[in-house]
């Protein structure tokens, strides 16, 4: 009876073709509603999928220095007895500052050469070797036109001239893109303090936390010193991304609001016909099962149709268009079209999802109808 | 083989003024014979065939088909009877309209199974024999209101029927046409079926085994 089945779901194909304005009607509001979701979903499983590897790749436990609720800096005497504690495989200041480039806001970050993470790769050009060797974010690099070679000045508290000799590709994190880097040395000159860090990054031995914790209390209890360690940090992004998801969450909803209607009314369309038909299809020897079993095909053929476009459109919107107007939601402060390469993970289960919920969706819209049409006596709906 | 047991339908309208289609009526229809239902227009022709085609529920009273009381059968029951055994010729033909001829007459077929191949040959063969072998591509719009009627009827055939139910099958169609249909409807009474036809032709009383009188809704 297979042959069955496969009549039936020819016939709701050709149904689909048939009623073609009908078609296309839904197609488009499945995918008003859904592309916009997923890409929202893409993006912020990438950035997210980012944001904890960069966690993950970085230190156990930093030490920052707080005072009156802001950063302080940490006198680098402390270094090395910090080094010294059992369990610590290596501690590294850095220096992480804001300054401008002109007009443009730029993040400084100061660090030795061999402090490095591995994990910045991405770039054109090398890393610095000398003194005033910066290597620049790819959203600067376009801003200011800079090329491996150039010179460009800078105000901290002293005036600096430096030489780009790298520069992060478009593919690197986000958080590269307006990213000055630069030795420690030259940091802390830029800023006019030697012999501080703006934190301390302690990489340690697994399980050696909570002692490692004592023995920096020991060294650091007279200053004002804060210890976070992974999780919390990881917890941080967390938080700080829920919340703008949230925002979008609400702006989306919305939309939502408005397209769920829109789906319902338009799978409704040509319902006087559609109940005709079912009643001549009931007179002639179809039965309720059979004709339900049609309309249900028809609903799955068409959000399979409509998620499907819905899924490639998200991912040109990511590739061709940057995600814009969508990734404001999660970054703050980036232009309309983002200068670096959004993060973006188009996972199973979010594509999968739009499938099933476009599928309900029009379910919704028709099912009942149909059945009511259905179940009626052939004469009443032929009518 | 077809039996109703008091059997009625009111319709209540809007102005609260109930409307008795068909009262009372107990009649006997035997097996393979040729009967008509005949009366002036209102008189209750087109309920009495539905409701005795399974198409409407009575208000009061059964039908017996098959010695089998089938006002009490399911939904599903009922289209199963429907698909093996009738076949329902409508007075306003009811094609589906996106449908060419060929898919009208072939529909029913889509849910047991049939291949597209072989419904198009049994559409095409039903087709021919009331003489529309040229017009399996057109759908219901293209074809004049005699044509739309001989489509219906090719579907009606589709499933063999044992009861053939036709409410008036020529209105629609000139003489000659209806001769032929005439002629069309005794071959398959000759070759087993029972015919039910309203219809105000008298060519149709000729051949008939018994002719019903219906005034207003009741059988004189
Ligand atoms: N759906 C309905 N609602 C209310 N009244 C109806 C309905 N269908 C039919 N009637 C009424 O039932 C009566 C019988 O109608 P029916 O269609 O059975 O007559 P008929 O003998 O077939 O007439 P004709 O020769 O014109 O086809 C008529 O008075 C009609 O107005
Ligand atoms: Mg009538």
């Amino acid at each position: 009876m297979i042959h069955k089945h496969i009549n039936l779901f020819l016939l709701a194909t050709e149904n689909l073709l048939r009623h073609r304005t009908k078609t296309v009607v839904v197609c488009l509001c499945i995918i008003a509603i859904l592309s916009p979701f997923i890409t929202a979903i893409a993006i912020s499983e990438g950035i997210r999928a980012q944001s904890l590897v960069s966690v993950k790749e970085g230190a156990d436990l930093y030490i920052i220095f707080d005072e009156f609720g802001r950063n302080a800096a940490i006198p680098l005497k402390y270094l090395d007895e910090i080094k010294k504690i059992f369990g610590v495989t290596k501690a590294i200041p850095r220096i992480i500052g804001r300054g401008f480039l002109q007009n443009k806001l730029a993040v400084i970050v100061g660090i030795n050469k061999e402090d490095i993470p591995k994990s910045i790769t991405c770039i054109s050009g090398r890393i610095f070797e000398n003194a005033n060797e910066v290597v620049v974010g790819h959203e600067l690099k376009e801003h200011f036109k800079l090329q491996i070679g150039d010179q460009f000045s800078m105000r901290g508290q002293q005036r600096k001239n430096f030489t780009v000799v790298g520069i992060f590709s478009s593919d690197s994190s986000i958080w590269g893109s307006s990213m000055i880097l630069m030795s420690f040395n030259d940091a802390g000159e830029l800023f006019g303090k030697q012999g501080v860090a703006t934190d301390i990054q302690i990489h340690s031995l697994p399980g050696h936390n909570s002692e490692i914790a004592t023995d920096l209390y020991d060294i650091l209890q007279n200053e004002p010193y804060r210890l976070q360690d992974k999780q919390m940090i990881q917890l941080y992004f967390k938080k700080g991304f829920m919340l703008k998801e949230g925002i979008f969450t609400a702006l989306y909803t919305v939309a939502f609001a408005l397209g769920i209607p829109a789906i319902l009314v338009a799978s409704g369309f040509g319902l006087s016909e559609r109940k005709r038909e079912i009643g001549i299809m009931k007179a002639t020897g179809w039965n309720t099962l059979e004709v339900l079993e049609l309309i249900s095909f028809e609903q799955l053929l068409i959000s399979l149709l409509g998620a499907t476009i819905a899924i490639v459109l998200s991912i040109l919107w990511v590739k061709l268009f940057n995600g814009a107007f969508i990734a404001q939601f999660f970054i703050a402060e980036i232009p309309m079209l983002a200068k670096f390469t959004l993060p973006a993970r188009f996972l199973p289960l979010p594509c999968l999802l739009s499938f099933f919920f476009a599928f309900i969706l029009t379910m919704v819209g028709s099912i009942y109808s149909s059945w009511k049409a259905s179940t009626e006596s052939p004469v009443i709906s032929m009518k | 083989m077809i039996k109703t047991d008091h059997l009625s339908k009111y319709y209540s309208s809007h102005s609260h003024h109930e409307v008795r289609a068909i009262r009372d009526i107990t009649l006997e229809i035997t097996k393979n014979s040729f009967v008509t239902f005949k009366g002036p227009s209102g008189s209750g022709k087109t309920t009495l065939l539905n409701v005795i085609g399974t198409l409407d529920r009575p208000t009061e009273g059964k039908v017996f088909m098959y010695d089998e009381d089938i006002t009490s059968f399911s939904d599903i029951a009922l289209s199963r009877l429907r698909r093996e055994k009738i076949g329902f010729i409508f007075q306003d033909f009811h094609l589906i309209p996106r449908l060419t001829s060929w898919e009208n007459v072939s529909y029913p077929l889509i849910p047991l199974g049939v291949d597209p191949k072989k419904r198009f040959e049994r559409a095409r063969l039903l087709l021919e024999r009331v003489e529309l072998g040229d017009r399996l591509d057109h759908i219901p719009e293209e074809l004049s209101g005699g044509q739309q009627q001989r489509v219906a009827i090719a579907r009606a055939l589709v499933n063999d029927p044992e009861i053939i139910i036709a409410d008036e099958p020529t209105s629609n169609i000139d003489e000659e046409t209806g001769e032929h249909m005439l002629k069309l409807l005794t071959e398959l009474k000759n070759n087993g079926a029972t015919i039910l036809v309203a219809t105000h032709d008298a060519r149709f009383e000729k051949v008939a085994d018994r002719v019903f009188k219906l005034k207003n809704g009741r059988i004189e």
